[in-house]
């Protein structure tokens, strides 16, 4: 039986989409985009809303009364939202109204007649993504991915007179491509060993075989396919040059949607499918080394950055190495506090790429050298730089302090004390560039003084992220237990 | 409206100050968290309050917690002792973390310490003219840090509260200082954040290895619950010792230190060398030496080394230095090494003086750094070669510098004797004690360190404050200091003569938190 809430968002979100390129037929070019915001935001309301109602309250992680039962399902099985992916879709579904947010600003500077299709590409591949947090069958992941990343690649090369834009989506989709083919043929040896594409069967049939070579084989290129979705070192490559090109909701886009997405992928397809003895130490051993490479290299190439938006990207390959210290620690702790992470990294990464994107908007500029003296130019971007970044180093009172000591605290406690030694020797690394830019914001003097206007939403969301930074980084129990109990839903 | 509110403020302050130091009835508010609180709501009002009465709400809070710390000294009851006003409010459940605050005779000690020195500090920065109003949230915000760093029971509000004072001071090293500054604040910041990288996994480790399953450093101190191993023991201590260290500026890891100092604020560097920088030998004796007590008889022999090298290295670099406030900062330094010799004795003697030595040392230190910023603000240079016969010119300053420099020297009669007397005694009794001759052959050479600082304080009196004036002009153009620029520094000395004159109340604080520790622990055998 197919029970419609198992894709409720998603159907929110392709339905608002669908309208969106309705309505453009019948707009003229140069007319207000009223009614497109306004859709658009609705749909992603919507399936925000539509979280909470998912079969009553059934996997609604706030009331966390989820049982097995009440779990709606489609398609046989192959869509099944449970706690968990509430939890990602939350994450997802956020980080696309602010990924929205961050598009009306920034097309308003760099005008477009396009900015409908974008949109409606926008909140397709955000389907794609929250799709993929509910699959528990591999073809139906597989499908899930590239609904999100061949709407990436649109994305990223939409600024068609843009050359580094053009660039950008040419890199992203031959690398991308590769990166899938890679996957697709991982998947294709799990099958040919386990006769099955449902990722819990899978498991099973997994758990009385050997270990083969082939199989091993599998895993590497499984991990390798989805490690350049979430750019773990060394398949980062592209990710500087994209995130740099790219317009700007769509580098924040990238680095907190499609990151999560991809942390999804990763910990139903290991914790669930390949969870195995035979196969969890090669893994584990696999992600042991993406983790410190990514947390070495990106934390080292950030260091010389004088461009906002490839700092941003470096940093971005670091956090998803910290995050993969609690993944590959894995068990309640570890899931827990990946979740955790992931939610005040939405936060803390979209409150900066806001404030990016309003600056820039402004100067014309995304140099770091450009940000001086923003105390004067408008206190509440220097704050949020401030907050937001010093967030992502790890230092408190920030949230991501907290995360940071759930991370490594559940790597610890499997034994990987080198890693979160690794770990935390590199944040301090990092607050090296961090403080590089808030240095620039509150401590420099102003080379224009001209104030940086914003609209009371950009203005009050900007104060909601550092509100909830701060709050969650000396109160973090409520996110804490949310997040507890999403986990343990792969455990039940 | 303010100018009423702050009028208020400040009397008020006092008055609770006087009032709640004789009342020994119960607790109307929860003092230690007040302690923590009262700051960050200084900050908050600052915030929005008008820019001119910035400087009242810092002065009125910062005498209400000196009021508060006040309290705390007195109403400690000796006869129980152990952990008193203690709060405990459970906060991850399932992660062990609670928010514990409670204090002991030693954390008594450093509470007051900071209460004093941010009082002192809020009057010496009465005239900050750049960014006011953000240099006295931050000032604020940095108080609330140590003073919750200094309370904390548990190690992840420690931790928290540690490295939230440490951002604060990046801004303030960063905005309001001199020199090299923006190098200086990077340096310093990332200098204690790299120590604090060992403190958090080393925490995390001990949390994950125990049998107790928390973070709360009363049940962790218990090691026949904990059971850690000696080998555990023996890799952890070390990394802690130097994590803490770090903030001590052990040596290697001292040299954010100086140029930090160098650099900062006159304010900041009397609150870091007051009070941050001895909260490193706090948490080793809080934290490292009853968590790991066989990694610490293990290791301290050696650390001891570390410690010397820090009094010795920086009192000769001290010598050779040209500007007047990297003196006083090598100073300090060489001052923590005494701290870290003392707790490396392992001795009752030793650590008390190590404690006592703290609480001196956080005084003294601010008041000469109260000094030397004041006499800067007048001279405009610190360059020693273009500095002399300022003595003339402002003459209850020089006295006053003389003072602190003799309270520098450890002369008796003020507060840097009793504890340097203390460590050297514990040097010396744990010679005989543990068999461990080291410590007999190192005592002869921390006292050198103490010549050395004779020297160049002597030295820095001379070509400051006497011999001719280099500069014609000054002798017109510098004046005395102020009423409002005296008060804190001779508020300062008179703590320091209070401790040196009748130390007895101060060390039998600290003997209550030592004596069971060194029982705990068991001293070399």
């Amino acid at each position: 039986m197919i029970q419609v809430q198992a894709f409720l968002p998603e159907l929110w979100l392709v339905g608002a989409a669908f309208l969106l390129l309705i309505v453009d037929l019948f707009q003229k070019p140069n007319s207000s985009k009223t009614l497109v915001k306004g859709i658009s935001i609705i749909g992603i309301l919507g399936a925000l809303f539509s979280l909470c109602c998912v079969s009553g309250c059934g996997s609604c992680p706030i009331s966390s009364c989820c049982s097995m039962e009440s779990l709606p399902t489609a398609f046989g099985g192959f869509l099944k939202t449970d706690a968990l992916s509430v939890f990602f879709k939350l994450v997802i579904l956020l980080a696309t109204l602010f990924t929205l947010l961050i598009t009306f600003r920034h097309f308003k500077t760099n005008p477009t007649h396009y900015l409908t299709e974008f949109i409606a590409v926008l909140l397709f591949s955000a389907a794609g993504a929250s799709a993929l947090t509910s699959a528990q069958e591999i073809i139906t992941l597989y499908v899930a991915l590239e609904t999100l990343t061949i709407s990436s690649y649109l994305l990223a090369s939409f600024m068609k007179k843009d050359k580094a834009s053009n660039e950008a989506g040419m890199k992203y989709l031959l690398l991308g491509a590769f990166s899938s083919a890679l996957l697709l043929f991982g998947f294709s040896y799990l099958y040919g060993f386990t006769g099955t594409t449902v990722i819990s069967e899978i498991g099973k049939s997994l758990a009385t075989q050997v270990s083969s070579p082939l199989l091993t084989l599998a895993v590497i290129m499984i991990v390798a396919g989805l490690a350049f979705k979430i750019s773990l070192a060394p398949f980062h490559m592209w990710t500087p040059d994209v995130y740099e090109g790219a317009p700007t909701p769509v580098t924040a886009y990238l680095s907190v949607a499609s990151k999560t997405a991809g942390f999804a992928a990763f910990v139903r397809l290991f914790w669930v499918g390949l969870s195995v003895p035979a196969l969890q130490p090669t893994w584990i051993g696999l992600f042991a080394v993406l983790a410190v490479l990514s947390i070495i290299l990106g934390n080292l190439e950030a260091l010389t950055q004088k461009n906002i938006k490839r700092l941003m990207a470096y940093s971005s390959i670091a956090q998803a190495g910290y995050i993969s210290t609690g993944f590959l620690a894995g068990g309640q702790l570890g899931l827990t506090a990946v979740l955790f992470y992931l939610f005040v990294y939405l936060f803390a990464n979209m409150g900066v790429f806001l404030a990016i994107s309003i600056v820039s908007a402004k100067t014309g500029s995304e140099q770091i050298e450009d940000y001086a003296g923003m105390w004067k130019r408008s206190p509440l971007i220097g704050i949020v730089l401030l907050v937001g970044l010093l967030s992502l180093a790890g230092v408190p009172p920030f949230a991501g302090f907290s995360g940071k000591w759930y991370l490594f605290g559940a790597a610890i406690s499997k034994g990987y004390t080198w890693i979160a030694l690794v770990g935390m020797i590199f944040s301090v690394v990092s607050l090296y560039y961090y403080l590089q830019v808030a240095r620039q914001a509150l401590v420099s003097a102003p080379k224009d003084d001209s104030p940086i206007e914003m609209s009371w939403i950009e203005r009050s969301v900007l104060i909601i992220c550092v509100v909830f930074i701060v709050t969650l980084g000396f109160w973090p129990t409520p996110v804490m237990q949310i997040a507890q109990s999403a986990a343990s839903a792969l455990f039940n | 409206m303010f100018s009423v509110i702050a009028t208020i403020l400040v009397p008020f302050g006092v008055s609770f100050c006087l009032f709640h130091s004789v009342t020994q009835g119960p607790n109307l508010l929860p003092v230690l968290s007040t302690i923590i609180i009262a700051p960050i709501i200084a900050a908050l009002l600052v915030m929005i309050a008008p820019e001119k009465y910035a400087r009242w709400i810092s002065l009125g809070v910062a005498s209400f917690v000196l009021g508060l710390g006040a309290k705390l000294f007195l109403n400690y009851q000796a006869s129980i002792s152990g952990f008193q006003f203690v709060e405990e409010v459970p906060w991850l459940k399932n992660l062990g973390i609670s928010y514990i605050l409670g204090v002991d005779g030693m954390s008594t000690l450093m509470v007051l310490l900071v209460a004093c020195v941010y009082f002192a500090g809020s009057l010496i920065s009465w005239n900050i003219a750049l960014r006011k109003k953000e240099y006295f949230v931050l000032f604020s915000l940095l108080v609330g840090g140590v003073a919750g760093a200094y309370e904390s029971l548990d190690l992840f509000f420690f931790f928290l509260f540690y490295e939230f004072a440490v951002l604060p001071m990046y801004l303030l090293v960063g905005i309001w200082g001199t020199g090299r500054k923006e190098y200086a604040a990077m340096k310093l910041t990332v200098y204690l954040l790299a120590g604090s990288a060992f403190m958090l996994v080393g925490f995390l480790a001990i949390y994950f290895t125990s049998n107790v399953h928390t973070f709360d450093v009363r049940a962790l101190s218990d090691l026949s619950a904990t059971g850690l191993s000696v080998s555990f023991q023996n890799t952890w201590f070390p990394l802690l010792f130097v994590g803490f260290g770090v903030i001590s500026a052990l040596f290697p890891f001292h040299t954010w230190s100086p140029d930090g100092y160098g650099s900062a604020p006159t304010a900041a560097s009397m609150l870091h060398a007051g009070v941050l920088k001895s909260l490193g030998g706090y948490s080793i004796i809080r934290v490292a030496l009853p968590l790991m007590p066989d990694g610490a008889k293990h290791w301290l022999p050696y650390l001891a080394i570390l410690a010397l090298i820090n009094m010795l290295y920086a009192a000769i670099v001290a010598l050779k230095q040209t500007d007047f406030k990297y003196v006083i900062a090598y100073s300090s330094v060489s001052h923590c090494g005494t701290i870290l010799f003392g707790i490396c004795t392992l001795e009752a003697a030793g650590l008390n003086g190590a404690v006592i030595q703290t609480f001196s040392h956080g005084i003294v230190a601010a008041m000469t750094f109260a000094l030397v910023g004041t006499v800067y603000g007048k001279a405009h240079t610190r360059e020693l070669a273009k500095l002399g016969g300022l003595a003339s010119c402002m003459p209850v300053l020089g006295a006053l510098f003389v003072a602190a420099a003799m309270a520098n020297v450890g002369l008796p009669g003020l507060s840097g004797f009793v504890g340097e007397f203390l460590v050297f005694l514990g040097s010396f009794q744990s010679g005989f004690h543990g068999g461990f001759t080291i410590f007999q052959a190192l005592f002869p050479i921390g006292v050198l360190a103490i010549v050395l600082t004779a020297i160049y304080y002597l030295r820095l009196v001379q070509m400051v404050f006497f011999g001719g004036v280099k500069d014609p002009h000054a002798k017109e153009e510098v004046k005395d200091g102020t009423f409002i620029e005296i008060l804190p520094i001779a508020f300062l000395l008179i703590v320091s003569l209070a401790v040196g004159l009748y130390p007895k109340p101060f060390v039998d604080m600290s003997n209550l938190s030592i004596a069971p520790l060194i029982e705990h622990i068991g001293g070399f055998k």
